[in-house]
């Protein structure tokens, strides 16, 4: 344990002096999502907000309702990028390396995405942060279940990372990545929308995310003082969506490693 | 008009893209004015049940919030796709390697970059012709159609568009980053410019910022060609602003890439 935990640090810290030497990643990490949700904020003064029909949502609190989900929606997009970012130590040959090195490899893909969760989405969850305090009187949290439910989502965050880390192990075409990941999952996984006012070939489509599961336990407990047992059927859903999340990614890595090894192909496809 | 390199440039260009056409630009671009419409349905039909506010109407002249929403996101391509392809021409010819020798050929800026742009126009037609048929499928309507002033919407679009890829070609190829600088820019338009929502309803800062850029008041432009609900004064007022506007943008532009280049070929090996 103490070794996986030294890989994982290590491959953290690397990822950390890869990206962030130069201050224009901020750019792309904050000022980028900062003008999509004050689009889509301002988006909403064409319609009568409070001719919704969710009940919980109303004029006071659809600005934290839609913070809420632009900064769940920051956890998980930074690790598209992390992947992104992964993918380039294959074509820098940086990949083989690694596989040539004991390192557990588990921990390195976790490493990454550790580093990516949390320091790729701290100034868009800071500012996130300022925006709920300053309307705390339009929302209704129920403590204990938000504390329950924030473990289970950044532990979701990271695995979702871990799983797409793993899938570029297989592959350097990472374009597709950004096509089907960045804008189907603003709009599918209820970020400006909520997913149960979607038609149902749209719904379907939204259980694809984890991001959908997770933000929808997070608005429950923070705009409509959700207890846990009220929220329980998600939050089952998500641990089990964890668990496939895992043992994909151990699959992955075992096929992969198998792959590489008959073909010799570390840096290529 | 140097005619010649204007033909040169169409040409070339576009034996470059026969033969390696960025495809995957072309999808990216058409499935993201996709998602921009699916969006604006999703919310007018279905969160907030077709009730719009009151202002709406008053500020838009149009109670078709579809029909709005995809006129915008149309005229989003469209300049999207203008700017990805002119700005990033040296860019491109830099990153191929090509900027030397094209610097070393005496030829005129304005005819290489209309060139560029006429040809990207037929394609960026193409494109914004398959996103209006999805668009037709969400809803888009044309309520009061005015063919003089679509014909001056959109060739004003594209002087005004021309002056934008410009300036933007200026500071990517000073900065020599393309990814920063585009989506910058392009995200902060889709807030200020009136894209999906009318730019009333930004803080003032956020509008003044909007009425400097001139996709702003072509975007109003071809919506009051195409939905009507716009008086003809307001209309000639749209207009002359945003032919002042983009004539700022090309006189300021065309020296200022003169003096880039200069300063890009000094770096280039650095």
């Amino acid at each position: 344990m103490k070794y996986f935990i030294k890989v994982l640090w290590a491959e953290a810290v690397k990822q950390h002096r890869n990206y962030f030497n130069n201050w224009m990643i901020y750019i792309s990490l904050f000022v980028w999502p900062l003008l999509s949700f004050l689009s889509a904020y301002y988006s909403y003064s064409s319609f009568n907000v409070d001719g919704t029909l969710i009940s919980y949502i109303n004029g006071n609190n659809i600005l934290v309702f839609l913070m809420l989900g632009y900064m769940a929606m920051s956890f998980f997009r930074s690790v598209v990028q992390s992947a992104w970012n992964f993918s380039r130590e294959r074509q820098s040959g940086t990949l083989e390396y690694i596989y040539l090195s004991t390192a557990n490899r588990l921990a390195v893909l976790m490493g990454n995405a550790l580093s990516s969760v949390f320091e790729s989405s701290i100034v868009m969850l800071i500012f996130g942060l300022l925006i709920v305090f300053s309307n705390r009187a339009s929302i209704n949290v129920n403590t204990i279940s938000l504390l329950v439910v924030i473990f289970i989502f950044i532990i979701m965050a990271l695995l979702w990372g871990v799983f797409l880390n793993a899938c570029f192990l297989y592959s350097r075409d990472t374009d597709f990545l950004f096509t089907i990941l960045e804008e189907p999952m603003e709009i599918f996984s209820g970020v400006k929308v909520p997913i149960v006012i979607f038609p149902a070939w749209a719904k379907i489509i939204s259980f694809i995310f984890p991001l959908t599961y997770a933000l929808e336990a997070i608005r429950q407990v923070m705009l409509n003082g959700a207890s846990l047992q009220a929220v329980s059927t998600i939050l089952f859903v998500c641990l089990g969506i964890i668990m496939v999340l895992l043992f994909a990614t151990l699959i992955t890595i075992v096929v992969v490693e198998k792959h590489m090894r008959k073909t010799g192909n570390v840096v290529l496809f | 008009m140097e005619l010649k390199v204007l033909k040169a440039t169409i040409t070339k260009e576009f034996q470059v893209r026969l033969r390696a056409y960025p495809v995957s630009f072309m999808v990216g671009c058409i499935l993201t004015s996709f998602y921009t419409t699916f969006g604006a349905w999703l919310m007018y039909h279905y969160f907030f049940r077709g009730q719009l506010s009151e202002s709406f109407g008053s500020l838009t002249g149009t109670r078709d919030y579809m029909s709005y929403a995809i006129v915008g996101s149309l005229m989003y391509l469209f300049v999207v796709r203008t700017c990805l392809n002119v700005s990033r021409t040296l860019m491109t010819e830099l990153w191929e390697g090509t900027l030397e020798s094209l610097m070393l050929a005496p030829f005129r800026r304005v005819s290489y970059f209309l060139g560029n742009m006429l040809l990207q126009t037929i394609t960026t037609f193409g494109e914004t012709s398959i996103a209006a048929l999805i668009g037709v499928l969400f809803g888009l309507r044309i309520h009061d159609f005015n063919p003089v002033g679509f014909i001056i919407a959109v060739l004003l679009s594209l002087y005004c568009f021309f002056g934008v890829s410009l300036i933007l070609g200026c500071v990517m190829l000073y900065t020599r980053n393309t990814y920063i600088t585009q989506n910058t820019l392009f995200t902060a338009m889709f807030l200020v410019c009136g894209i999906t929502f009318p730019k009333e309803y930004l803080p003032m800062w956020l509008r003044v910022l909007g009425s400097i850029i001139p996709v702003t008041d072509c975007v109003s432009l071809m919506r009051a060609s195409l939905l009507g609900g716009f008086p003809q004064d307001q209309m000639v007022k749209l207009v002359i602003r945003a032919f002042v506007i983009g004539t700022a943008y090309i006189a300021l532009g065309m020296p200022l890439m003169k003096k880039v280049e200069i300063i890009a070929l000094e770096k280039m090996e650095g």
